[in-house]
């Protein structure tokens, strides 16, 4: 049972990574619907990096590096061109699945490298989880920077007219938001499940996009969501630990899915819309030309 | 900017013709086909022989140009699963969860009717194909219509919705298809029971007759977008959702049925390749292949801007090169997943090129007068 709770708060820690770095992303007004591209390369190149290094920190540093790199694209697409952010963010999706099962096939298989330490009985990804959430809840409402980001967010024009660099802003918030995709798909195959195989993720980067809508844009919220939904996805994995029989493993493997669903329309209703609309990014996925 | 000196700059397009449209579309695809070169360079490989091995064999080849018509014809009806919601301005990525769902509904019709006992088991053609279809353009339906509903009525973000859909409908088929399900094949592999020859589907000269239907619904897209009241609903609903509501549009209502036109194609499409294409017959245990084979719609969806006719071209290359390049990539010894990284590359190459549906580049030399622009 601890080992089942432990491997919870593993794959909770990935849709937290994830989820953070899209919620920063969209504070800032820009929406990156292509997290699961961005996760695919991340944890693809930081394998890859990994494995030919035998170094976790070289693959988790490539991981970074390669998230930079497309958060970065997506900003250069979505805000200095001026291309519509779904396109852009399908686009980087869709590189993600096509160019990782090219590149990554001829590493399909284990890692093949010692477990990373864990302490006290947790990898310490789960812990770095816990202090990044703190730390950005901290930084987007306590601080001048994150009075900044949420302004760009809510009404670039008047931000910009208040003397802030809406475009510098938002480029800071798609870098950091392509990083920690990267890293958390790399948490995912150097520790969650370090076996490199085609589209291994399998909908991680679109429920951890479910989440940050889920979380009206407040990481705290977030954190609580990404430790159900850890729960809940290893719950799926392995249904004989709690409800021994009773349906089939694929059934199993829909439920996330299936309850992600539901929570977006529970998050429709009135009472949570009145509350929801009041939290988002005014500026959500409109691009902000200067005239 | 100056260079060389002329000076750039840039211009926000006021329209954009057709040949503009086109012309740009046919830039963006080189682009990627000199990206794609570079794949082939980083393994070793000429480009330029690759690329005379893989168009001979998608187009000249007999035996090649058959199996890309059949992703061809699948790629068209991607392609319109997703434009009909793209009109309205809502994004359809679940073609591939419908054309699951409208696979299994043509096989449980087959299921029900007897068909999984043996492959001689005679069934009527003429009654038993076309309920096959109509039961898949149903399945494909319903869940497109799901996920309409839930971005009509609950205002759910259709992308994550339709994906979401999609991951419950590939663990469907596992479901069905895989470990004693109901449609398991009967000698115990992993993929569905096979067709009665009975209900192979007619073929033109070993192309499956879906083709026809596939270039009918072009004509058809055509004239309901062009034509017709309800397409100038959806697209009035896709220019501006908030004044369409104004002219009596229950935005609602043109949720749904975008998604339901979309789905119901989708459909077809599983029918067309698990249970029409020569030599598949089968819902196939590498199905999820074909399901990401569907992405290829968006990337021909968004490069022919919704036009059904221009998707046509535009389907046919893509199903030709994924379908030359699978067979290069054994021909030559090269990885896994060539047709992907081509997907991937044609998908962001077209992203960048987004930029010039909307300006262009003007440039004009530093003494003289007269913009010269060139479209691109």
């Amino acid at each position: 049972m601890w080992q089942f709770l432990a491997r919870s708060l593993e794959a909770a820690a990935i849709f937290t990574f994830a989820g953070l770095g899209e919620l920063v992303d969209q504070r800032g007004g820009i929406l990156n619907v292509g997290i699961e591209g961005v996760m695919l390369f991340g944890a693809t190149l930081g394998f890859i990096a990994a494995q030919n290094s035998n170094s976790y920190l070289v693959g988790l540093v490539a991981a970074l590096l390669i998230g930079l790199l497309l958060g970065l694209l997506h900003g250069f697409f979505s805000i200095t061109l001026g291309v519509d952010q779904v396109v852009s963010g399908m686009g980087i999706w869709i590189a993600g699945l096509g160019l990782t099962t090219y590149i990554g096939n001829p590493y399909t298989g284990p890692l093949g490298m010692e477990r990373i330490q864990t302490i006290g009985g947790l990898s310490p990804f789960f812990y770095l989880g816990v202090v990044l959430v703190v730390a950005l809840w901290f930084l987007l409402f306590k601080t001048s920077l994150g009075l900044k980001i949420r302004s760009v967010g809510e009404n670039p024009s008047v931000a910009e007219v208040s003397g802030i660099s809406v475009t510098a802003i938002r480029y800071g918030c798609v870098a950091f938001g392509g990083m920690m995709a990267g890293f958390a798909g790399a948490v995912y195959s150097l520790y969650y499940n370090p076996v490199w195989n085609y589209n291994f993720l399998m909908g991680w980067g679109f429920i951890a996009l479910a989440l940050v809508f889920f979380s009206m844009w407040n990481p705290i919220i977030l954190q609580a969501g990404a430790l159900l939904f850890g729960i809940l996805w290893q719950l799926s994995l392995n249904p004989q630990l709690v409800l021994p029989g009773l349906l089939s493993r694929y059934v199993w493997r829909m439920v996330p899915f299936a309850i992600t669903l539901l929570v977006l329309i529970l998050i429709s209703t009135r009472w949570f819309r009145t509350r929801w609309g009041a939290a988002k990014p005014e500026a959500l996925g409109r691009p902000y030309l200067k005239e | 900017m100056t260079i060389a000196g002329y000076q750039v700059g840039l211009k926000q397009r006021a329209a954009l013709s057709g040949w503009q449209a086109a012309l740009i579309s046919l830039f963006a695809i080189l682009v990627a086909l000199v990206l794609f070169s570079l794949v082939f360079i980083l393994d070793g490989v000429n480009p330029l022989a690759a690329y005379r091995e893989i168009f001979s064999y998608a187009f000249v080849n007999q035996y090649g140009l058959v199996l890309s018509l059949s992703r061809f014809i699948f790629l068209l009806l991607s392609t319109y699963a997703f434009i009909i919601p793209a009109r309205a301005g809502l994004w359809n990525i679940g073609m591939t969860g419908q054309l699951y769902v409208g696979s299994l509904c043509a096989y449980g019709v087959v299921y029900a009717l007897g068909g999984k006992a043996s492959q001689s088991v005679y069934l009527p053609p003429l009654l038993v194909i076309p309920l096959m279809m109509l039961a898949a353009a149903i399945g494909g339906a319903l869940l497109g219509g799901l996920a309409g509903l839930l971005k009509g009525r609950f205002d759910v973000n259709e992308i994550v919705s339709t994906m979401l859909l999609n991951f419950i409908a590939f663990w469907l088929v596992s479901e069905m298809i895989k470990e004693g399900g109901i449609f398991m094949n009967p000698q115990g592999r992993s993929e569905s029971f096979a067709l009665p020859a009975s209900l192979h589907a007619p073929t033109i000269a070993g192309i499956p007759f879906t083709v026809l239907i596939a270039l009918a619904l072009a004509v058809v897209l055509k004239f309901l977008f062009d034509k017709t009241r309800i397409g100038y609903q959806i697209k009035a609903f896709g220019l501006n959702p908030a004044a369409a509501r104004y002219a009596g549009i229950s935005p609602p209502a043109i949720s749904v049925l975008v998604f339901v036109l979309g789905g119901a194609i989708a459909g077809l499409a599983g029918y067309h390749y698990f249970a029409a294409v020569p030599g598949v017959y089968k819902i196939a245990r590498n199905y999820s292949y074909f399901g990401d084979l569907a992405f290829y719609g968006i990337i021909a969806g968004l490069i022919s801007l919704g036009d059904p006719l221009a998707a046509i071209p535009v389907s046919l290359l893509f199903g030709g090169m994924s379908n030359g390049g699978r067979w290069v990539q054994g021909k030559l010894h090269m990885g896994f997943g060539l047709d992907y990284a081509l997907l991937g590359l044609l998908m962001i190459t077209l992203v960048g090129f987004q930029f010039f549906y909307r300006y262009q580049i003007t440039w004009q030399k530093e003494e003289a007068h007269g913009d010269v622009a060139i479209p691109g």
